[in-house]
This record gives structure tokens, C-alpha cells and sequence, in this order.
């Protein structure tokens, strides 16, 4: 069930990972950095979702612990899937429980496993999970999703960059005012979660608004 | 009452409280207290007819006089916006007056000092097409202060929204494409909808059916646009969700500027946005 406004789009790449979502507006006295979307579940694998704050937090803290205890306990890093399936079983537990309400919340978890192979799988709050190549949650969810269908060839995951691109490009459909309200993380094969800063992503806008320039052009000149 | 062993009917005694008659009308009969109370309530409550920048009173009735054929009435924050972006903004609307009224849903008791969207409904006229009515009622209006404003020549179009948990439906409610559109129409309206009628067994609630009854039983040919939306505050999708009725024989002709009407809409919603820490 998604409440929430704003939008989250994952985008499985050959070599990467891409989380972007849209930044709320938060009020001037307000700290920004406590508000954050997107978070680390272990170095590999990070999550991010739509619905209840408070709801998210309890999840985070309990896959976090668990990623922990997987290592300790198997010396072996969670797979996504797995630590997905964790969530998952949780989100269920709580749907079939006396006197508790469902965990309102539906997540987007993305990284790497150790056969390098990248995962994204999402959440809801019935606890059913599913793989996906690319997907997105919050309201206009329909609209990414069709976007996302038309746009995802196997050229524009290829590289690192188009990735990126593909992703905030879907997230422009929807956001209101352009590249200073996007959020972006990736996670790079063997590499730990990146961050993006505002001045990064907004490189990536501008790049992606010279190509819509210039394929308008092209255009225009064909039908000259 | 009891009947005894010797035939006599006799009162029966009763552990509610003595049944004396005379005690009961008293209880009955309203203090001077109570009718005062109830006197003050129903002079607060009262709809009163005035025009906007005067704050005097009208004393026609709107409709006397100016003759209508064409009524649209917005209900609701997000109806009043689509109309606000859309319509409004493709023409010169004079306003010609308003209903102002109060009642327990408003926010505040002070009944002298109300702000114009808590009790305000607001009538406006197309200057270029006098008989084009335009009505904005973002306040609830109780049951008893439905008023009743109608002529006969005219066709009305009623705009509004209602929760996606009031629709009732047999398919799964995960898959409803919220927000999403109902009509119902009068048995006089011929035209058809620009989306499916409401299905049974769903229902309208408050003004809207009001409008719409009233419409029906006068043989007034009227269509009610319901929006089912998961977000009951001004939404931008919840507004562009409405936006089929622009190519409806109700609104064609009063919409011209599209992409502006768009920019306007976001502009609104940027000046209304209240933001909630709850969720992400």
C-alpha cells in the first residue's frame, strides 16, 4: 500500500547497483541529514523504502543485526535474497500476529552477492518479495514502472553511467522540480555504498538534458 | 400495570423512578434555558447568501437573478483545485457571491470571523457567457444546510472526492489504480461519461448526493464526477486525475490553456504543501 508521495526507483545494472529517490522538502529548521532514505543494510547491500518512518527504522535496526549475526555465525556475508527474505518473514510475522498491526512499509533492497551477480528485490507489507530488473515504489509508482519498461534495454545497463542515467531519468518523469530534489546511491561491485552529493547528481541532469537537446535536434532536422 | 390476585389492576411498582405524570411533562417541556440554546445554535448555523467583497447580503436568490444554463460545482479541496487550474485560469470569472455558513466541522467557534476556506462556498459567473456558473465549496456543508439553489434550465456537473477505502469493490484493493474516476448521472442527462458510472454497491455521501437528488427528482439532467483517491489533501494526482472531464461536453469550451492550467496547479500545491515527518 503506498501512502507515501514520493518516489524510489532501483535500477539493476550489469556492473552496478542504483538506488535513486525523491527528496521531500524538509522544513527550514530541520536538520536535513537526519531524514535519509536510503540506508546500508552491511557494505553490500543497502535498501531503500516508502511508508511509515518509524516503521523502517525498526526493520533497518533488525536486518542490520541480522546481516551481523549471519557473518559471525557462517563467516559468510548475507546474500540479498536472504537478508530480503529475512524482511520479508518479518514484515509476514507481523501480519498473523494478535494485538499488532502490519509493518507499513515497502522496501527496495539492491547489491551485490558473492558470485558478483547483482540483486534487487522488493518488499511489501503483506511480506511477499519478488526479484525485479528494475523497479519503482511510492504513488506514481505506474507511471516509473512504464517508463522504466519502455527504457531498460540491455544497452542502457551496459555501462556504469547509463545506469545512472536511466534511473534519474526515471525519477525526472515524476519529480516535480528537477535534479535538486533527487537522492542517489550506488553500489559497486566490491565496492562499498556511494552517496551521491547534490552537485553530482545534478552533473548527471545536465548531461541528461544536453542529449535531450540534441536528440530534439536530430529530430527536427529529419523532419526538415 | 398488574393485575392482583382479586381482579384489581393496580399500578405495578417500578424501580426506574416514580412514573408520575405530571413530573414527565416537566421533563418533557423545554427550559427557557434550552430553547435559547437550541435558538443560538440554529442562528449559528444558519447559511447566509452574501456578496464577497461587501459582505452585504443578497437578498434575491442567486438564481432569480441570473438566469443559468450551465452549473459546475466543485466540492472538496482537490475538485476546487482542478477547476481552480483549469478552468478558471481559461477565462474572466466574476464572483457573485457566496453562501457563507458554519457548523460543527469547522475548526473554530468563532462564527463572526471565518476563514474563506472553512466557510465559504463561493458562486462565480463566466463574464463572457453570463449564464455559466461556477460554484467552489471547499467546507463541509451538514445535512441541514444543504441549500438549495437549482432552476430547471440547466445542466449541472458536480466535482468531488471520497476516500479509496469507501469504494467497495469485489476485486482486490491492492490492485484499485487509485486515483481513479466514477460518475453518476441523472435519468434527464443523455450525454455519456468520460469514465465508468459508479457501480453498485457504492454510495454518495453529503452535498454531492444532495445536488444530485434534488437534480433527479426536478428532472434536471446533472452528472456527479466522483474521485476515489488514497490521499485526501490537496495532491497534484489526485487534481490530474480529473483531468478526462476537460474533454466532456460539461466543461468543453471553458478550458483553453492546458500546459498553463499545469503550472498554476503545481504552483498551488507548492504554496499548500504541509509537510508530514511521518512518512518517507
Amino acid at each position: 500500500m503506498d501512502v507515501c508521495t514520493f518516489e524510489k526507483v532501483g535500477i539493476r545494472g550489469t556492473n552496478i547497483v542504483v538506488l535513486g529517490v525523491e527528496k521531500k522538502s524538509v522544513a527550514k529548521l530541520q536538520d536535513e541529514r537526519t531524514v535519509r532514505k536510503i540506508c546500508a543494510l552491511d557494505d553490500h547491500v543497502c535498501m531503500a523504502f516508502a511508508g511509515l518512518t518509524a516503521d523502517a527504522r525498526v526493520v533497518i535496526n533488525r536486518a542490520r543485526v541480522e546481516c551481523q549475526s549471519h557473518k559471525l555465525t557462517v563467516e559468510d556475508p548475507v546474500t540479498v535474497e536472504y537478508i530480503t527474505r529475512f524482511i520479508a518473514t518479518l514484515k509476514q510475522k507481523y501480519t498473523q500476529s494478535n494485538g499488532r498491526r502490519p509493518f507499513g512499509i515497502s522496501a527496495l533492497i539492491v547489491g551485490f552477492d558473492d558470485d558478483g551477480i547483482s540483486r534487487l528485490y522488493q518488499t511489501d507489507p503483506s511480506g511477499t518479495y519478488h526479484a525485479w530488473k528494475a523497479n519503482a515504489i511510492g504513488r506514481s509508482a505506474k507511471t516509473v514502472r512504464e517508463f522504466l519498461e519502455k527504457n531498460y534495454t540491455e544497452d542502457a545497463i551496459a555501462s556504469d553511467s547509463e545506469a545512472i542515467k536511466l534511473a534519474i531519468k526515471a525519477l525526472l518523469e515524476v519529480v516535480q522540480s528537477g535534479g535538486k530534489n533527487i537522492e542517489l546511491a550506488i553500489i559497486r561491485r566490491n565496492q562499498p555504498l556511494k552517496m551521491f552529493s547534490a552537485k553530482e547528481v545534478e552533473l548527471y541532469v545536465t548531461e541528461i538534458e544536453k542529449e535531450k537537446e540534441e536528440a530534439e535536434k536530430k529530430k527536427s532536422k529529419k523532419s526538415v | 400495570m398488574a393485575a392482583t390476585f382479586f381482579g384489581e389492576v393496580v399500578k405495578a411498582p417500578c424501580r426506574a423512578g416514580t412514573e408520575d405524570e405530571e413530573e414527565e411533562e416537566e421533563g418533557r417541556r423545554e427550559t427557557p434555558e434550552d430553547r435559547e440554546v437550541r435558538l443560538q445554535l440554529a442562528r449559528k448555523r444558519e447559511v447566509r447568501l452574501l456578496r464577497r467583497q461587501t459582505k452585504t447580503s443578497l437578498e434575491v436568490s442567486l438564481l432569480e437573478k441570473y438566469p443559468c444554463s450551465k452549473f459546475i460545482i466543485a466540492i472538496g479541496n482537490n475538485a476546487v483545485a482542478f477547476l481552480s487550474s483549469f478552468v478558471m485560469n481559461s477565462g474572466v470569472w466574476e464572483e457573485v457571491g457566496c453562501a457563507k455558513l458554519w457548523n460543527e466541522w469547522c475548526r473554530t467557534t468563532d462564527t463572526t470571523h471565518l476563514s474563506s476556506t472553512e466557510a465559504f462556498c463561493v458562486f462565480y459567473h463566466l463574464k463572457s457567457n453570463p449564464s455559466v456558473f461556477l460554484c467552489q465549496c471547499s467546507c463541509y456543508v451538514a445535512e441541514d444546510q444543504q441549500y438549495q439553489w437549482l432552476e430547471k434550465n440547466m445542466q449541472i456537473t458536480i466535482l468531488t472526492c471520497r476516500h479509496v477505502t469507501d469504494y467497495k469493490t469485489s476485486e482486490s484493493t491492492g490492485s484499485l489504480p487509485s486515483p481513479f474516476l466514477r460518475a453518476l448521472k441523472t435519468q434527464n442527462f443523455k450525454d455519456s461519461a468520460c469514465c465508468p458510472l459508479l457501480e453498485q454497491p457504492n454510495i454518495v455521501h453529503d452535498l454531492p448526493a444532495a445536488v444530485l437528488s434534488y437534480c433527479q427528482v426536478w428532472k434536471i439532467p446533472a452528472i456527479l464526477y466522483l474521485c476515489y483517491t488514497d490521499v485526501m489533501k490537496l495532491d497534484l494526482i489526485t487534481v490530474e486525475a480529473f483531468k478526462p472531464i476537460l474533454s466532456t461536453r460539461s466543461l468543453k469550451g471553458l478550458v483553453k490553456n492546458i500546459p498553463q492550467s499545469t503550472e498554476i496547479l503545481k504552483k498551488l500545491m507548492t504554496t499548500n504543501e504541509i509537510q508530514s515527518n511521518i512518512y518517507t
